[in-house]
């Protein structure tokens, strides 16, 4: 009876928090281009005393032998309670200098200094943290995770608190910059014009006459670099200003058409344009057919863009880098391909071999195309 | 942050507020981190680098330990697990230290599944769940243990003093009822004169708790210690001045160390006008939270030179506490900021999230105050409401919400 008594006014009157909880401290360091995270971390002399019986003489007093002697108990209890796992594989954890001591407004802590070697860090690490758990549900792991950041970007440290209903956490990447987006949407939009085999025939086959000109039913050289660039920048032009347009209001979910009609039209305008070449019908007027088809294939690169996904945050960022992408590689296409045109223009082999039977494989390859796309083959 | 504070009916001094704030607006103040950034390896190996609590010294803290050691050699037997809890319980209790309830919540953990519907078990669940503040789920536990022990009053009187906080005074006076038959004549008394004392009867409250505690002469220290301090708090609030000093010096004298005791007694001479008395009443418990609030509140008034530095070691405890969420020492936190760091709009925010959960006069007086001085009179309504539904009596309560009707509540 006298016991609970006690308590009772004990409750009565209430409990003063004189003293912290239990609390140890993580900074989680990632850097950028490494696949390690350097651990920092601080644990209370008196909560590692409760677990490991630090103090051997039992006088209260933990003298800096008592605990430099258990450096390595410390330590394994430690890494033991504390997983870090990115890309499906744990991390391992190894010490990177003697174990030394910090001052907190509680107390004395342990501090490990550890590196966490990772598979990967591009993906979100997971950490699982329960370190005192098992003696104290109140313990808390207040962790500081610093992502890795480009060069330049300042490095911001988020704040995360591991309990035992929280023991399991991811470690969030920074999200990217406004920059960052950009340059890897414009990588994207570079990438997907070069293995887009498709696009890059029909602005060849747009392309292939423009270092020549039909003079009475023949194709003869055009007499100066000036006048290819001419036609090129036109073709070029129309067929850029073109998808662009289309790209962005598809890439916006402003107009959408179903794929299965835009890839066959994409196949048919590169049978079209390869065909009159053999002919040579809309001579002067390539541009204009360039800007009409590319209307199409603006819809195509737009559905390659919504395979990747667009940052909601920043979606114009991302649709004008990709389409800035497009472009370069695009304008990475035409300087390789100008000046071999121009100077193999008056060949046999070009006006043949290329503008001729190359028209015809290019019609015949994109023919086979169209019925993969029509008729889902 | 247990389910009742010593606070119950203490009288408030809202001049405080008057003299701190003009000198206090100009104290703004920047910190940094509480964990500090240079690690250190001690030269010497006989260094010492801490010092455990009461290891060497605290009997109850030796005993505790060897339990330990028998539980780990017989992890099955329940009433070693109760016992090493209650034992815990009782040293976060005494010491104010929540690794203690942390220990003590350990060494239950696994009865949740072999001895659910165990009295003992039950009961301390329920200690541990209204230590952090989950009232409803320590009413079910106590609840329990109280059906399962019924000539048992301890589960009792904790619902009456969880009710307390939750303003409840109809449940808590039942739980009185059903306690006092099975506990110590004063002990039943006690309880009920203090839930009268808070709803509307102080003058009752007093002459009934004053006549028990004549009779129960030959009670124990921490019984006439508690009731004595109440007698004071009563006193004070009845605005007779030298009957609470009286028995605040009665409580002293029984010889007990109570932080509670003391802090009550501090509040006292502080809104007194006698600081330094107050000071020298808490030499050296600057380790205890509340106790060092007192000494940072008495230290101003006072102009002494280490106000300043009480005031440092109260952020930064209160900086470790948010910056790992804890959200129970909010009162604390709203009273810290209004009177030593003087922003009325922070405190406010404290004291209105406080008062959703917690109940109590000194929750309600914080409130207010922080409404008054954040001119943000209606935010103070719900404990205007308690006011006025309580009929809690106390002068500095009553003109307290003058002022915040005069600034636009609603009474």
């Amino acid at each position: 009876m006298k016991r609970w008594l006690v308590l009772f006014l004990l409750l009565l009157q209430g409990v003063a928090w004189a003293h912290k909880p239990s609390d140890s401290y993580l900074t989680l360091r990632a850097a950028e281009g490494s696949n390690d995270i350097s651990v920092r971390w601080d644990i209370a002399l008196r909560d590692l005393d409760y677990v490991l019986q630090l103090d051997r003489d039992g006088n209260g007093d933990l003298s800096w032998g008592e605990v430099r002697q258990r450096a390595d108990d410390i330590t394994r209890l430690a890494t033991s309670r504390l997983a870090l796992t990115a890309a499906g594989k744990p991390c391992g954890l190894a010490t990177t200098s003697p174990m030394q001591l910090d001052k907190h407004s509680d107390g004395t802590y342990a501090v490990l200094s550890l590196m966490a070697q990772c598979a990967a860090v591009a993906s979100p690490v997971k950490a699982s943290y329960s370190l005192f758990f098992d003696v104290d549900p109140s313990h808390r792991g207040l962790v500081q995770w610093i992502a890795p950041t480009a060069k330049g970007v300042a490095e911001a440290a988020q704040a995360l608190i591991f309990s035992t209903e929280s023991a399991d956490q991811t470690l969030a990447l920074q999200p990217p910059s406004a920059w960052q987006t950009f340059s890897q949407y414009v990588v994207e939009g570079v990438w997907h014009i070069w293995i887009g085999y498709d696009h890059i025939l029909f602005l060849l086959a747009l392309l292939l006459p423009a270092v020549v000109r039909r003079e009475a039913g023949q194709w003869v050289p055009v007499p100066s670099l000036m006048a290819a660039v001419k036609d090129v920048v036109k073709v070029v032009t129309a067929f850029t200003l073109a998808h662009s347009i289309t790209l962005s209001l598809a890439g916006l979910q402003i107009i959408s058409l179903p794929s299965r009609l835009v890839e066959s039209v994409i196949a048919a305008s590169v049978i079209v344009a390869a065909l009159n070449n053999l002919r040579g019908t809309v001579e002067g007027k390539r541009w204009l057919m360039a800007f009409g088809f590319g209307l199409i294939h603006g819809f195509g690169f737009a559905s390659v863009l919504a395979d990747l996904g667009l940052p909601q945050g920043a979606l114009v960022l991302a649709l004008v880098g990709f389409n800035v992408g497009v472009e370069l590689g695009q304008l990475a296409i035409v300087a390789v391909f100008l000046p071999l045109a121009f100077w193999l223009r008056a060949t046999r082999f070009y006006r043949v071999g290329l503008l001729f039977a190359g028209s015809i494989v290019v019609a015949l390859l994109a023919s086979w195309w169209l019925a993969q796309r029509l008729f889902d083959l | 942050m247990a389910a009742s504070r010593y606070t119950f009916g203490m009288p408030s001094y809202p001049s405080f507020k008057v003299i701190f704030l003009p000198v206090l607006a100009a104290v703004a103040v920047c910190f940094g981190t509480p964990t500090s950034a240079a690690p250190f390896t001690p030269t010497s190996d006989s260094e010492v680098v801490e010092r455990l609590p009461g290891r060497a010294s605290d009997p109850a803290i030796r005993r505790v330990d060897s339990l330990r050691k028998q539980l780990a050699a017989r992890p099955d037997d329940l009433a070693l697990r109760v016992e090493i809890a209650r034992r815990y319980f009782d040293l976060a209790m005494a010491q104010g230290d929540p690794r203690y309830v942390g220990y003590a919540s350990a060494a239950l953990a696994p009865l949740a599944k072999t001895n659910p519907d165990n009295a003992d078990y039950a009961m301390a669940r329920g200690l541990i769940q209204q230590f952090s503040h989950a009232f409803e789920p320590a009413l079910a536990s106590l609840a329990k243990a109280s059906a399962l022990n019924p000539t048992s009053a301890e589960p009792l009187l904790w619902r009456s003093a969880i009710y307390m906080v939750q303003a409840r005074y109809k449940e808590a006076a039942a739980e009185c009822t059903r306690a006092t038959p099975l506990a110590e004549p004063l002990v039943g008394a006690g309880c009920s004169a203090y839930v009268q004392a808070t709803s509307g009867q102080l003058d009752t409250a007093f002459e009934a708790l004053t006549t028990a505690v004549k009779v129960a002469a030959q009670a124990g220290p921490e019984l006439l210690l508690w009731q004595n301090t109440r007698l004071a708090e009563m006193a004070w609030r009845l605005q007779r001045f030298d009957a609470a000093e009286s028995y605040f010096k009665t409580a002293l004298r029984q010889g007990v160390t109570d932080q509670f005791l003391l802090g009550a007694y501090a509040d006292f001479l502080i809104a007194r006008q006698r600081p330094l008395e107050a000071i020298k009443l808490l030499t050296d418990w600057e380790r205890s939270d509340i106790l060092l609030l007192r000494l940072a509140l008495a230290g101003r008034v006072a102009k002494d030179p280490r106000a300043d530095d009480w005031a440092k070691q109260l952020r930064e405890r209160f900086q470790a506490a948010n910056q790992r969420g804890d959200r129970l020492h909010e009162q604390e936190a709203a009273r810290f900021e209004l009177d030593i760091e003087g922003n009325a709009v922070k405190a406010l925010g404290l004291a209105s999230k406080n008062y959703a959960l917690q109940k109590e006069p000194r929750d309600a007086e914080i409130l207010m105050r922080a409404a008054l001085a954040a001119r943000q009179p209606k935010d103070a309504q719900p404990a205007m409401d308690w006011l006025r539904n309580s009929g809690y009596q106390d002068p500095s309560f009553a003109q307290l919400a003058a002022q915040l009707v005069a600034a636009g509540a609603t009474k």
